[in-house]
């Protein structure tokens, strides 16, 4: 059961990110950190049992400089911490080379959601349905960490450790996603399968492929909700990777997925459906990614 | 008749501009002075269980709380939440066996979330830190989820007044072997050439209503409790509390607040008897009590939900011969609306074909699911998922177009309707099959469709219903209403029932105001609370523009008698020869003539008379209308819903394309509003079919209590839909009109099911019909082009 009322708790403002950091690292672990507040409010409303409450939130609100959606050709993408979903889709540069997110961000929750929610909230939640967390996995990139020690990147392939957590140290900050810049001939694809529009996912996937010709050069390939974290089909991968994408090299691509992938039963799907469909979609996601409807 | 002004018209709604600029004062919006905050401590961790202890004090003690109130700090008496029993004769009531089983604060836990005590505070936050302090020892009981473990042999009791927790068959006399229906359905069923037949699953749906139950409560010093709520049933619900407490009427008032969704989750009490207990622990004081949306989900009546047989023989010609079914519904833990799904879902089946013979078998049992009750439809969808998908299936057995089948064979004027005895008078279903079938293409569709090939498969499915305009005979039929106008010829009209976001109040004062001949905008229609307004049964049944427009105008025709008698004294011609317009009182045979309305009604209040000459200016005493009307009958609507989906076979998934909904409304009184009424109940109806059910772990609790988890269709979800309004003027309806109100989420069900069925060539028995259930039985069975089923070939 929720609550109409919020548990109580100290609220940190800090005003600089340096501020942030360094009350981090006096409260460590008793602090929930928010940035959108989709996540951390309704966790609170949820979460009645006092050994599950944090002492304080620590709001970004008044951190400055972090808002920040930037593409540079030679860089890549720099997405700061409190940059929401809506600020990926108001992005030209995200729709034309990473198309995959921007596809992911374009039916990533709601409206108000979108509005509200930050990519690298979505990100730390560390949950596996999180639409944006599927399509920046197959993307690949790292997530920089600031602590009173400096600044600590970590490759996305190592950022998520178990359900809801990360490779975040309690004293750290998260503080931007980059993604390097797409190389020549790279293709991406994010799809999923949900119950009703407006809805978490009950499976997605997103490709990344870098095409020499007919030949797939390099392959990333992303699953949400078969496992406990997303998940990195790397079967899979190795599957496309020195092929041209056939039909029939799609079809032992999609058989090989349900080897690697391990579903439950929850409120959103089954694990049978999961693995019946799970090809099915990588297929269609591949297809995607090379303009092939 | 003469043309209408008004009626007909796409008035504006009365309530939208509050709505919409959020003046519109819900019960969770009132604020009054002293007010203190009641909190409903529930059981969530267990859905059958006895309180072994329970104890208080912890929370008594925490800061800022007033009182906490137990089961034996509140009367022992115990209450129905529906209001049923309250709408049927004595001996009626007895022969169902509708009973009282609902404390205020239970010690057997029947369902999660049922009430243990209540804590009234300062505030909210300390009523729900106070809540966390009640210490609660259960005894967990076993958990039946469906009909067949609780009337298993052994199971705990739910209450000794309904051994082997069988809350409801329909009784002895009056359906003989407990069956409604009547003729050799053995003997004709052996008969048949054709016989199909199944075992569905019907799901547990939730109205979803915007607004979650809130209340406030007070007892005056006088004694007098006052309830805020928006129940749409006040009068009934006013009735009930005065039972419930020992108190008299007068000393209940009701104040009916803004409707926020009702859908049926209204129909009756919720939370009405907790908040009045706690006021009553506090007298003087306001309570104000909310539910969140999470509890409003558990503690409200859903749909009822559970099994459904049914089997229908035909000749080879297609004549149906025989049909036979049961449905075996499950209750939540209490009784309240046992007998009346479980009634109707028969009733409506009777309604629809022309079966020489019929056996319906309609049972509830209690289980540990959360309360079953009203629901928009009311059995109606469980039956139109059934029946509609068996009657495909033998048409393509017999190689039968479903359209012309259902032309041949649905029953139509003079045929009875859903109540033997009460015949059709009228029908314009034949109107809606040809005009939805054109709407949607059917003749090429059908045919195109037979036969597919690739992943992607189109399917169009037609479905038709029946439903009613208010309940009689079967319920109380009763509404009282008053008009009265003012010295300037405007007029105020004192009705109880609610308005609960469909537009009824727009279209009675449209129906007012065409009957006095007034503009719409010089009539005030008016709820009112239990002290002023007249009886009136509430808003249930898609009665409220049927019996209560009947009513307005009957009360609004005896205001305009007296203002045309009147008016004949001053014009000397015949009352019978004068008609209104515009507040102009004229000579019909000679407009020219006339006298305006205002200058009797002001002369009927400012009456004097002329000192000079001892002469009278004009007729005395205002002008009013009243009528405490009863409907002589209940002119079902009749539906015809068209479907075309895209099955993904490699998926499952089924998008709906689009949906046509013809509807037999008689006459719309707003046909914005009857759009707007028939758009929304496909929204609901294509839940129930394909995406809406409350799920539960196998301990009873509620899985998917919130809008995360349960999945409606949203606006992304919904196909092109095309509402066509077949008006073929009902005899009896005022205006010739018949109901809307629940109607448009009926048939939707069965087109969408029977569409998938002519996609894919396989029927799902299980509502409802998610990507899951379709891709199992495509592995199972195959996709078969529909031109291949043995009828077709």
């Amino acid at each position: 059961m929720s609550s109409r009322t919020l548990p109580e708790f100290d609220l940190l403002l800090p005003q600089s990110i340096p501020e942030a950091v360094e009350l981090l690292a006096t409260h460590g672990g008793r602090i929930t950190v928010m940035a959108g507040g989709t996540d951390v409010m309704v966790a609170l409303k949820f979460s009645q049992q006092p050994a599950q409450l944090p002492e304080y939130v620590m709001s970004l609100e008044y951190v400055p400089g972090l808002a920040y959606v930037l593409y540079d050709p030679a860089k890549g993408l720099r997405v700061g911490a409190k940059a929401t979903v809506a600020d990926l889709l108001e992005s030209p540069d995200v729709k034309q080379h990473y198309r995959s997110l921007w596809d992911a961000a374009q039916v990533f929750a709601t409206g108000q959601v979108r509005n509200t929610a930050t990519v690298l909230g979505n990100l730390l939640r560390a949950s596996p349905a999180g639409d944006c967390s599927c399509a920046i996995y197959a993307i690949g990139g790292t997530v920089a960490f600031q602590g009173r020690a400096g600044r600590r990147e970590v490759d996305i392939d190592d950022f998520w450790i178990s359900y809801g957590q990360t490779a975040r140290q309690p004293d750290e900050l998260a503080v931007e996603l980059v993604l390097p810049p797409p190389a020549a001939g790279t293709h991406s694809a994010f799809r999923r399968l949900t119950r009703t529009s407006e809805d978490l996912a009950k499976l997605n996937v997103a490709v990344q492929l870098r095409m020499s010709g007919e030949t797939c050069v390099e392959a990333r390939v992303a699953m949400g909700c078969v496992a406990p974290t997303p998940l990195r089909l790397k079967q899979t991968e190795a599957q496309l990777c020195g092929k041209a994408l056939t039909a029939e090299v799609l079809e032992r691509a999609a058989a090989a997925v349900a080897g690697e992938i391990s579903p439950i039963d929850d409120k959103r799907s089954t694990a049978e459906y999961r693995r019946q469909v799970s090809g099915v979609l990588l297929r269609r996601t591949i297809r995607q990614a090379c303009g092939v409807a | 008749m003469s043309e209408q002004a008004i009626v007909g018209t796409n008035a504006p709604r009365v309530d939208v501009r509050d709505k919409a600029t959020g003046q519109a004062q819900y019960a969770a919006d009132i604020q009054l002075p002293g007010m203190l905050y009641g909190k409903v401590v529930r059981c969530w961790e267990h859905a059958h269980a006895r309180v072994k202890r329970l104890d208080l004090s912890a929370a008594a003690a925490s800061p800022g709380v007033v009182r906490v109130i137990g089961p034996k700090d509140v009367t022992p008496k115990r209450y129905n939440s529906s209001v049923l029993d309250l709408m049927v004769s004595e001996s009626m009531h007895d022969m169902l066996g509708d009973i009282d089983d609902q404390p205020i604060f239970t010690e057997h836990v029947k369902f999660q979330g049922d009430a243990i005590c209540g804590i009234i505070a300062r505030s909210e936050e300390a009523a729900e830190r106070a809540a966390a302090k009640i210490v609660v020892e259960y005894e967990p009981l076993p958990v039946y989820l469906t009909a067949e473990a609780s009337r298993a042999p052994g199971a705990v009791q739910f209450t000794p007044e309904k051994p082997g927790n069988l809350a409801f068959q329909l009784p002895e006399p009056m359906f003989p072997n407990h069956a409604l229906g009547g003729g050799d359905v053995e003997g004709a069923m052996r008969d048949a050439d054709i016989v199909v037949e199944d075992a569905f699953y019907v799901p547990k749906q939730k109205q979803c209503q915007m607004e979650p139950h809130a209340y406030v409560a007070k007892v005056d010093s006088g004694g007098r409790l006052t309830c805020w709520t928006s129940s749409q049933m006040p009068k009934l619900v006013q009735r009930k509390l005065a039972k419930l407490f020992d108190l008299p009427m007068n000393l209940v008032k009701i104040v009916p607040t803004v409707i926020g969704g009702g859908f049926g989750t209204r129909l009756g009490m919720i939370s009405e008897p907790q908040a009045c207990a706690m006021a009553l622990a506090v007298p003087g004081h306001p309570v104000k009590l909310q539910t969140l949306r999470e509890e409003d989900w558990v503690i409200s009546p859903s749909r009822h939900p559970g099994k459904y047989w049914m089997k229908i023989g035909f000749k080879r010609d297609g004549t149906p011969v025989a049909c036979d079914a049961r449905f075996e519904n499950y209750k939540g833990g209490y009784y309240l609306d046992a007998s009346g799904t479980a009634f109707t879902a028969g009733a409506w089946l009777g309604g629809m074909y022309r079966f020489p013979t019929l056996r319906y078998r309609g049972e509830s049992y209690f289980t540990n699911q959360g309360l079953t009750g009203a629901y928009r439809g009311y059995g109606n969808p469980q039956t139109n998922f059934v029946l509609e998908q068996l009657i495909d299936r033998g048409c393509a057995e017999l190689g039968a177009d479903p359209v012309e089948w259902r032309k041949k064979w649905h029953k139509g004027v003079g045929d009875d309707g859903w109540c033997p005895g009460v015949t059709y008078p009228s029908c314009a279903l034949d109107q809606c099959l040809d005009r939805g079938a054109a709407a949607i293409g059917w003749t090429e569709k059908r045919r195109k469709y037979a036969r597919q090939e690739g992943t992607i498969r189109r399917g169009v499915g037609v479905a038709v219903m029946n439903h009613t305009s208010g309940a009689m005979p079967m319920l109380l039929e009763h509404t009282a209403c008053t008009v009265k106008l003012n010295e300037d010829a405007t007029a105020e009209i004192l009705f109880a029932c609610s308005d609960m976001g469909q537009g009824s109040h727009t279209a009675l004062k449209q129906i007012a105001a065409e009957t006095l001949g007034f503009p719409f905008d010089h009539v005030q229609l008016s709820g009112g609370t239990s002290d002023v307004a007249g009886f009136d049964i509430g808003a249930h049944a898609s009665r409220t523009i049927y019996v209560g427009g009947a009513a307005v105008k009957k009360a609004c025709e005896e205001a305009r008698r007296q203002l045309l008698e009147r008016a004949s004294l001053q014009l000397g011609v015949p009352a019978d020869q004068l008609d209104i317009r515009d507040k102009r009182i004229f000579v019909k045979a000679d407009p020219a003539r006339g006298i305006e309305a205002e200058a009797i009604t002001r002369a009927g209040v400012y009456h004097f008379v002329d000192p000079m000459t001892g002469e009278p200016g004009g007729v005395p005493g205002q002008i009013q209308g009243y009528v405490s009307f009863f409907a002589p009958h209940n002119s079902p609507p009749f539906g015809a819903s068209f479907a075309e989906v895209e099955v993904d076979t490699e998926t499952g998934e089924v998008r709906v394309i689009e949906l046509v909904n013809a509807h037999d409304i008689g006459r719309a009184i707003n046909p914005a509003a009857v759009e707007g009424q028939l758009e929304g109940g496909i929204q609901q109806g294509l839940g129930f079919v394909l995406s809406e059910e409350i799920d539960y772990d196998a301990k009873g609790r509620v899985q998917n209590n919130s809008f995360t988890d349960y999945k409606m269709f949203g606006p992304e979800d919904m196909p092109r839909i095309t509402t066509i309004l077949v008006e073929d003027a009902d005899p009896i309806g005022p205006f010739g009109a018949k109901s809307v109100g629940e109607s448009g989420l009926v048939s939707p069900v069965g087109a969408v099911a029977n569409a998938i069925f002519h996609a894919i060539g396989i029927q799902f028995t299980e509502a409802p019909i998610t990507p899951e259930k379709v891709l199992k039985g495509i592995l199972e069975k195959g996709v078969r082009d529909y031109a291949s089923i043995r009828g077709n070939r």
